[in-house]
């Protein structure tokens, strides 16, 4: 069981939350919250010296640099995502802190199995390991922010099950064609209309959990209703193990027919990437522009993994890992925000955020304006923040296999992000504040922020090191 | 001298993270932090003009330190006689730009920062051998003008007038948040062009960054002749190249003192160094067939942007039109592909940079003094200001290269150079362009400076003050020095034209 050890590590810290959950005195639930960052944390740790490689399960799932990169970063993304929320949960929902921090470890587990699956089955239970607990945690605010946390709950989670409904169909007929749920069995099935039909099934369905246009259409909705901590943890993690899933069936299992998928990836990341920049401009709403822009950095994701090569799917990874400190880092920025305002009894609700509600956040707090900035930057791809060298590095990808127009298309659609971004950095630093109050941010979600600036700043300036592991990690995936 | 260039690009970037932990509070330790890196800067510079061994030539003072070695990309710095003089350049406009800015009023602190950070990307386009890094620090040179525009510019008059009157209205076209967005989007499209560019140069030149290894691939004439203009439109955006200098005008209009002069005075020379750097050197067979087009619109840019400074009223837009022509010159030696031409263009970049440094820096005391900008509204400033009138004198005399300043020496080199190219006709409008410059510049000194005193409206008008005379005084007397001994500098940068133009030919 040596290629499970974390694994099997967070599915016993999750029993423990679990069971302290029962035996915890309502004031005291807080601690609830905390063990289970320590125990994320610790993990963490630990994967840098526990020797996880080798196979489990007779061959059903394969440990090693690939799995180790996606543990990680999910472990790093559960982690910082329920600091950050950490007093917002236990203000918002004093009773359940312990289910809220379950529901985010069974999440995290899920996406730590996911990239080592090499069977079908295995890749879809993890699949919905990771995804049933997003459902629960999206209505969790049902009770006091009104019809949208609501809305966004059903959304995500009819979307999220019938996604679910038609990866099954997709992976029903490859897997009745090949008459094996293994995934070194589909690799040989030849080429026929009834497999073209299953992956393009499959891409649906996967697309629809990345938000991948035209599947994205839960995004805006459940990024707006849900509570902006859970939606930091919602709009990276997730996406990194749906990039994992695309690759492990599609770039390990079906590499054969890569001449039949290929092109379908392509167009869809074209197709992103105009949705995603395009729909982004007219959003007043803040929360709804960021899930527009993260639909596009969906496309930019696409666009190394179009690329096929194995060079490719390195950038994406490097690209996943970047965007997890960046996008992280703006909600939980968002999120300061709005916990700092919402004392204010004329405040507009969390749903309700326009672009106006950072007036002046330059003002009211320097640090956090300059750290929304530095997210902001890094998401348009600017040098010396990291998303700089993850969007050029999948040009470099794309542009290596002759995939030039969709290059000139990511970068001439970056600038029309970066005006989106700008609009926001505007607020920041170019409009008098509304409000003259400082603004106070607990110190769990302040260090959370801090570390994804650093992550965000330190790969921008010295980005050889990740580079180098999503290159080794991408060279194992076969 | 290991680390000269490094240290040049990090002064001002260790100043800016410094005055992160300087208090608001505290304003003047926050000029003298950003001073101290902007002059640190400049002595490095000055140490590297004199180190620069001229007997040797080439590219000198070398640096590698390996960044993403399986990309082949690595921070290559080194200079040869053309980032001499530029850095020059932007030592002595980032030194006297920060000594204008004394009286900032509102977030200096942020207000320095964004600067020096701005100054460290230009820096480093001057001395970056390696095509990627050179890429990158030209962002960085880009992106912070946005905040520095928006936050500090001047005021938002929107000039609304003619049938179009709603258009201007609902996209407040002259505000400075309309001008600063302008600026960032069209210098950032411009930077789309180039990435592609470079990747194509990349993806056929053996996969490295390398721009010495880069300059000595002979791409095919083909995909030369596509990738150039891309390299063109990109840099040329940024140099103010017509009809891709829109931005230029509302821009530099609209920025604070410093940002407008080191945007007018380096930035933009900044682009048409690109131009000439990567777009001619490195892909020759694309220069040679685009000249005749990149020459003819240089044309256009010489005598149009003299033409439109003509018909502008409002002080600023009559000197950042004048650049937009002034950046014409700058083209027009490059496209000659001669070595008057390339010699002209490089002590032109210079000139004009220390001209319209100067320039920018009295329009701003101007501005701060009179609080208008409005030429008509003003006259006789000269009884009450005699050092801004003098100085700007003698910016407008170089402007319209009168010998014995900076300016006549590069304009003269240029029209020499345009009559031995391949094209002698661009000599024409070439001198046009000057002869225009000159009805407008001395039309607008009239118009403000002398003549009768100033109305009764301007009854606080005052002379420049401390260190303001510091930033006058050193930008007006290397228009001189550079007008009377110009081989200072064209000794330098004629060593780099030789070569550079043998690697063309």
């Amino acid at each position: 069981m040596r290629p499970l050890a974390l694994d099997l590590g967070l599915a016993a810290g999750a029993g423990l939350v679990l069971v302290a959950d029962l035996f915890t005195a309502p004031q005291q639930k807080r601690l609830l919250g905390q063990l289970s960052v320590a125990i994320l944390v610790l993990l963490f740790v630990a994967s840098f010296f526990l020797d996880t490689t080798g196979a489990a399960f007779s061959g059903a799932y394969v440990g090693g640099p690939w799995v180790l990169f996606f543990k990680r970063a999910a472990l790093a993304a559960g982690a910082l995502a329920l600091l950050g929320g950490l007093e917002h949960v236990a203000e918002r929902w004093p009773h359940r802190q312990g289910e809220y921090a379950l529901m985010v470890l069974s999440s995290v587990l899920g996406m730590t199995l996911l990239p080592g699956a090499r069977d079908l089955i295995f890749l879809i239970v993890a699949f919905e390991l990771m995804g049933v607990p997003l459902y629960v945690l999206a209505t969790f605010g049902k009770d006091d922010s009104g019809r949208h946390s609501a809305e966004a709950g059903l959304k995500l989670y009819v979307v999220g099950a019938a996604s679910t409904a038609i990866t099954l169909f997709g992976l029903s007929l490859v897997v009745g064609l090949a008459g094996t749920t293994r995934l070194a069995g589909i690799a040989t099935l030849p080429l026929s209309p009834l497999l073209g039909v299953g992956m393009m099934l499959l891409v649906a369905g996967m697309g629809f959990k990345l938000g991948v246009a035209p599947f994205h259409m839960w995004v805006p909705d459940t990024y707006q209703g849900a509570s902006t901590p859970f939606v930091s943890f919602l709009s990276v993690a997730p996406k990194a193990s749906g990039l994992a899933a695309l690759v492990v069936v599609f770039s390990v299992g079906l590499s054969a027919h890569r001449a039949t998928w290929l092109p379908v990836l392509v167009t869809l990341s074209a197709l992103t990437l105009l949705v995603g920049n395009l729909l982004a401009i007219p959003q007043p709403n803040v929360k709804r522009l960021l899930a527009f822009s993260g639909v596009a950095q969906m496309g930019y994701l696409l666009m190394g993994l179009a690329a096929g090569t194995t060079e490719g799917i390195g950038m994406t990874l490097f690209y996943a890992a970047t965007y997890i400190p960046t996008n992280l880092g703006v909600f939980l920025v968002v999120h300061a925000v709005t916990r700092a305002d919402s004392v204010d009894p004329k405040d507009e609700g969390d749903a309700e955020r326009t672009v106006s509600t950072f007036d002046g956040l330059a003002r009211r707090s320097p640090w956090l304006a300059m750290a929304f900035l530095l997210f902001l930057l890094s998401l348009a791809g600017i040098p010396f923040v990291a998303g700089f060298w993850a969007q050029l590095y999948v040009f470099m990808a794309a542009w290596k296999v002759g995939l030039g127009w969709l290059v000139v298309l990511g970068a001439v659609l970056a600038t029309v992000a970066l005006y989106y971004y700008l609009g926001l950095a505007r607020a920041a630093y170019v409009n008098p504040p509304k409000r003259s109050s400082g603004l106070a941010v607990d110190p769990a979600l302040a260090f959370a922020i801090v570390v994804c600036l650093l992550a965000v700043v330190l790969i921008g300036v010295w980005p050889r090191p990740l580079l180098d592991a999503a290159m080794r990690a991408a060279a194992a995936a076969f | 001298m290991g680390h000269l260039l490094s240290l040049i690009v990090l002064a001002p970037m260790l100043a800016a993270v410094a005055l992160l932990v300087v208090r608001e509070e505290q304003r003047l330790l926050t000029r003298v932090v950003a001073l101290a890196g902007a002059v640190a800067s400049l002595i490095g510079s000055l140490v590297v003009a004199f180190v620069w061994d001229r007997a040797k030539g080439g590219l000198q003072l070398a640096e590698v330190y390996p960044l993403v070695p399986s990309l082949g990309i690595a921070l290559r710095l080194a200079v040869d006689g053309w980032g001499v003089s530029l850095l020059l350049l932007t030592g002595i406009i980032i030194t006297t730009g920060v000594l204008a800015s004394w009286t900032v009023k509102e977030r200096e602190k942020e207000f320095f920062i964004l600067l020096l950070v701005l100054v460290a990307g230009v820096y480093g386009v001057f001395v970056s051998q390696d095509l990627f890094v050179f890429f990158l620090f030209y962002e960085i040179a880009v992106l912070p003008m946005y905040l520095l525009i928006a936050i500090w510019g001047s005021s938002n008059a929107v000039a609304d007038a003619g049938p179009f009157k709603f258009v201007w209205k609902a996209f407040q076209i002259g505000g400075r948040e309309y001008a600063a967005m302008k600026l960032t989007l069209m210098l950032l499209i411009g930077s789309a062009f180039i990435l592609v560019a470079i990747l194509a140069m990349y993806q056929q030149g053996g996969s490295t960054f390398d721009m010495g290894v880069l300059g000595a691939v002979k791409y095919a004439p083909a995909m030369q002749k596509w990738v150039f203009p891309l390299v063109w439109i990109g840099f040329g955006t940024l140099a103010g190249v017509f009809p891709f200098h829109t931005w230029s005008p509302d821009g530099h209009a609209s920025a604070p003192t410093a940002v407008s002069m080191l945007h007018a005075g380096v930035l933009m020379k900044l682009g048409a160094f690109g131009v000439m750097r990567i777009g001619m050197m490195m892909l020759p067979d694309g220069a040679l067939a685009w000249a005749p087009i990149v020459g003819t619109v240089a044309v256009v840019n010489v005598v149009y942007g003299a033409m439109s400074a003509m018909s502008q009223k409002d002080l600023k837009y009559i000197i950042a039109y004048s650049s937009v022509s002034h950046m014409g010159v700058v083209m027009l030696g490059a496209a000659t592909l001669t070595v008057n031409g390339w010699n002209g263009a490089v002590y032109q970049m210079f000139a004009h940079g220390i001209m319209t440094g100067l320039f920018f820096a009295l329009v701003g005391l101007v501005y701060e003094k009179a609080h208008t900008r409005a030429v008509p509204s003003m006259g006789g400033f000269g009884t009450v200001m005699p050092g801004v009138a003098a100085f700007f004198t003698i910016a407008c005399l170089s402007s319209l290269g009168l010998p014995g300043t900076a300016g006549f020496v590069s304009e003269l080199l240029v029209i020499f150079g345009a009559w031995q190219s391949a094209h002698a006709w661009w000599a024409i409008p070439g001198v046009l362009g000057a002869f225009i410059t000159a009805l407008y510049v001395l039309k607008v000194t009239r118009d403000i400076f002398w003549g009768p005193g100033p109305s009764e409206h301007f009854h606080d008008l005052g002379d420049a003050k401390r260190t303001e005379w510091a930033a006058l005084w050193v930008l007006g007397a290397a228009i001189i020095v550079f007008g009377v001994w110009p081989r200072l500098l064209l000794d330098v940068i004629d060593i780099a034209t030789g070569e550079n133009l043998g690697a063309l030919r």
